[in-house]
C-alpha cells in the first residue's frame, strides 16, 4: 500500500523513533529506539530488551503510539514529523527452535532491515538472547510540516480511510 | 553506624519526660502535648488558688500557647529527617549525617543555647530589680508560683534555644550543601523530594520565628526583654529564610542529566488518555530548577493532559556516529497546566519561563510572531501557547546502552 510520500521520506530517512507506551494506571513511558518501516506490510518494527519496561506495558496495554522527527533547532518552519498510533504484537518469546516458521522468517527479514539500516552502529551483533521484536500495526498516522498538519486513519487491512 | 547506633532523634528534654509515665506511655508528639496541657491546667488552678490577675493567667496561657505551636514546628524535625534517603553523592551524605549528629547529638548540645538564655534572665529577672515578677505575679509571691513560673520559662527558654541552634545549624548546612553541590559530577545529587525536606523545616523554623510575636504583650513593661525577644524573632526568621532561600538553589538534578537538560534543544512528551497514547515533540526551557515546555491551545496533547496529568517527558542526545555516547533522561510524573487563573500567584514563574523562551529560540519566538500564521501558533503567550511545568516524580536515564534510574 502506499503512504503519501512525506510520511514515507520520514519513515525511511530518520535512524531514530520515540516509543510511547502506558500502564494500566494511564502512566505514559517514552524511549527512544531504532526502527524499521516495512512498506509492504505497512509496519513498524523495533527490538527491546523483554524485561524492559515498554514490554511490560505492553502486556498490559497494546496501544503505542511512536514518533519520528526531524528537529530544526532554528526554524521551526522546518520540523518535520510523522506519529503513527496502533496496537503492538510481541513476537513470540519462546527459544528460538520452538519458533514457528513464519516468525523465524519474520525475525530473519527483520533482522536484516536492521542490519543493512543501522550497519553503521550494530555491525554484525546479533540479535541478543532477550530480545524481541515488536511489530506496530499502524491505525492512525499523523504528518506535520512547521504549522500544518496532515492525519490519515487506516483500516484493519491497512486501507486508508481519510 | 550501625542500627542500635542510630538511636532515636531525640533532644535531651523530650527524652527525660519521655521516661516519666504517664507520658513514656503514649507517643511522643503527643506526650509534649499532654505535658503542655497540664502545665496549662496546673496554671489556671494555682491562679485560682492564689487569687492571681487574670491579665497574669493570660500571660501564662499565651506562654503556653508559644510552648506548643514552637514544639509541633519542632518536633517535625526528627521524623522528616528520619525518612531521609541518603543523598547520591558521599560528600552530600557526609554532610547531612554530620547535620543529624550534630542536631541530635548525644552530648546534647542542643540544651546549652536554651541554658544560655535561661540563666542570664532567670537572674535579670530576680536580682536586677525589674518589676516584671511583681507584674505578673503580685507582691511576695507564693514560693509554688515561683517555681511554676520557673518552670514555664525554662520551657519557653530551652525552646527559644533550640529555635536559635536549629536556625544556625540549618544555615550552616545549606551553605555547606551548596557548595558541594557545585562539585558534583556524574550522578551525584541529593534527591528532589530531600531539598524539598530540607526546605519544608526551614519554612517551619521561619514560622517558628514569627511566633515569637505573641511573647512581646508579656514583656511590654520590660524595654530590654521586649528588645530581646524581637531580636530573637529576627534572627530566627531571616536565618530560616536565608537558609530556605539556598536550598532553592541547590539543582536537583545531578550534573550528567542537568547538563543534558540543559543544552538540548527539543524533548519528546508522551501522554495517554484511556490506554491511548499519543507522544510529540516539544520546545521546552529549564531554569535551573522547574522544567517547562509550550503547547499550542489546539493542541491534542494539551487535551488529553487536561484529562490525565500523567506523562512521560524524554529529553536526548541523538547522535548516529557514535551511540554509545548517546544520552537520554525520561521524566515520568505529572504536568501542571498554567492558566489565565494562574496569574495572580505565579505571574513571575510565568514571565520567568517566557523570558527563558524568547531567550532559548529566539528564531521561533521570531517567526511565532507572525499574523499570518494559523491562530494556534501565534506565540501569544497563555491566550494561544500554553505553558506547562514537568513535576517528575521519576527519571530514568540512558547513557550509550546503560540505563539508571535516578531518584528524585
Amino acid at each position: 500500500m502506499q503512504i503519501p510520500d512525506e510520511m514515507r521520506n520520514i519513515l525511511y530517512a530518520n535512524y531514530f523513533g520515540y516509543v510511547c507506551t502506558s500502564d494500566r494506571f494511564d502512566q505514559p513511558h517514552l524511549t527512544p529506539v531504532f526502527f524499521v518501516y516495512d512498506e509492504n506490510s505497512h509496519k513498524l518494527f523495533f527490538i527491546t530488551n523483554e524485561r524492559s519496561k515498554k514490554i511490560k506495558n505492553l502486556s498490559e496495554n497494546p496501544n503505542v503510539s511512536i514518533t519520528i522527527d526531524i528537529r530544526d533547532p532554528v526554524n521551526p518552519f522546518n520540523n518535520e514529523g510523522v506519529m503513527a498510533q496502533g496496537t503492538a504484537n510481541i513476537t513470540d518469546r519462546a527459544p528460538i527452535y520452538f519458533l514457528s516458521e513464519e516468525t523465524l522468517q519474520l525475525y530473519y527479514d527483520i533482522y536484516l532491515e536492521f542490519k543493512s539500516k543501522y550497519q553503521k552502529v550494530i555491525d554484525n551483533k546479533p540479535m541478543g538472547e532477550n530480545d524481541v521484536i515488536i511489530q506496530i500495526n499502524i491505525e492512525k498516522m499523523v504528518y506535520w510540516k512547521g504549522p500544518h498538519f496532515k492525519s490519515l486513519k487506516f483500516k484493519k487491512d491497512s486501507q486508508v480511510i481519510s | 553506624m550501625d542500627k542500635s547506633e542510630k538511636k532515636e532523634m531525640k533532644w535531651i528534654y523530650e527524652e527525660i519526660v519521655g521516661r516519666i509515665p504517664p507520658f513514656s506511655l503514649i507517643s511522643y508528639k503527643y506526650s509534649i502535648l499532654l505535658q503542655l496541657f497540664l502545665l496549662l491546667v496546673i496554671g489556671i488552678f494555682l491562679g485560682f488558688v492564689f487569687g492571681i490577675k487574670q491579665i497574669s493567667m493570660l500571660y501564662g496561657s499565651l506562654a503556653i500557647l508559644v510552648a506548643v505551636s514552637w514544639s509541633l514546628l519542632i518536633l517535625q524535625l526528627a521524623p522528616t529527617l528520619r525518612k531521609f534517603r541518603a543523598p547520591l553523592s558521599k560528600d552530600e551524605n557526609d554532610l547531612l549525617e554530620r547535620y543529624k549528629d550534630i542536631l541530635f547529638n548525644r552530648n546534647h548540645y542542643e540544651a546549652v543555647p536554651g541554658l544560655v538564655i535561661f540563666i542570664p534572665f532567670m537572674f535579670y529577672l530576680f536580682y536586677q530589680g525589674t518589676d516584671l515578677l511583681e507584674m505578673w505575679l503580685g507582691k511576695e509571691p507564693n514560693i509554688i508560683l515561683i517555681l511554676f513560673v520557673s518552670l514555664l520559662i525554662w520551657d519557653i527558654c530551652y525552646r527559644m534555644g533550640l529555635g536559635v541552634w536549629t536556625s544556625i545549624l540549618a544555615l550552616w548546612r545549606s551553605i555547606r550543601l551548596k557548595r558541594l553541590a557545585e562539585k558534583r559530577t556524574e550522578l551525584e545529587h541529593t534527591p528532589y523530594t530531600e531539598l524539598r525536606y530540607l526546605q519544608k523545616l526551614d519554612i517551619n523554623n521561619v514560622f517558628f520565628g514569627i511566633i515569637s510575636l505573641l511573647l512581646l504583650p508579656i514583656f511590654k513593661t520590660d524595654e530590654l526583654l521586649f528588645t530581646v525577644i524581637l531580636v530573637f524573632m529576627f534572627f530566627v526568621t531571616i536565618t530560616s529564610l536565608i537558609s530556605a532561600y539556598i536550598i532553592s538553589k541547590v539543582p536537583w538534578l545531578p550534573p550528567d542529566i542537568y547538563d543534558l537538560v540543559n543544552e538540548s534543544s527539543f524533548a519528546y512528551i508522551g501522554t495517554s488518555l484511556g490506554g491511548i497514547t499519543h507522544v510529540t515533540p516539544v520546545v521546552y526551557v529549564f531554569d535551573g530548577q522547574k522544567i517547562y515546555f509550550n503547547t499550542s491551545k489546539e493542541a491534542k496533547k494539551l487535551k488529553i493532559m487536561q484529562q490525565n496529568n500523567k506523562v512521560a517527558f524524554l529529553i536526548d542526545k541523538r547522535d548516529m556516529s557514535n551511540i554509545y555516547e548517546n544520552k537520554a533522561a525520561m521524566f515520568t510524573g505529572e504536568v501542571k497546566i498554567y492558566g489565565l487563573m494562574d496569574i495572580p500567584l505565579r505571574l513571575f514563574s510565568m514571565l520567568g519561563a517566557l523570558k527563558l523562551f524568547m531567550k532559548k529560540y529566539p528564531e521561533y519566538t521570531k517567526k511565532y510572531s507572525t499574523s499570518e500564521l494559523p491562530k494556534a501558533w501565534q506565540l501569544t503567550p497563555i491566550i494561544s501557547r500554553i505553558l506547562v511545568e514537568v513535576k517528575p516524580v521519576k527519571i530514568i536515564y540512558w547513557r550509550g546502552a546503560k540505563q539508571i534510574s535516578v531518584p528524585v
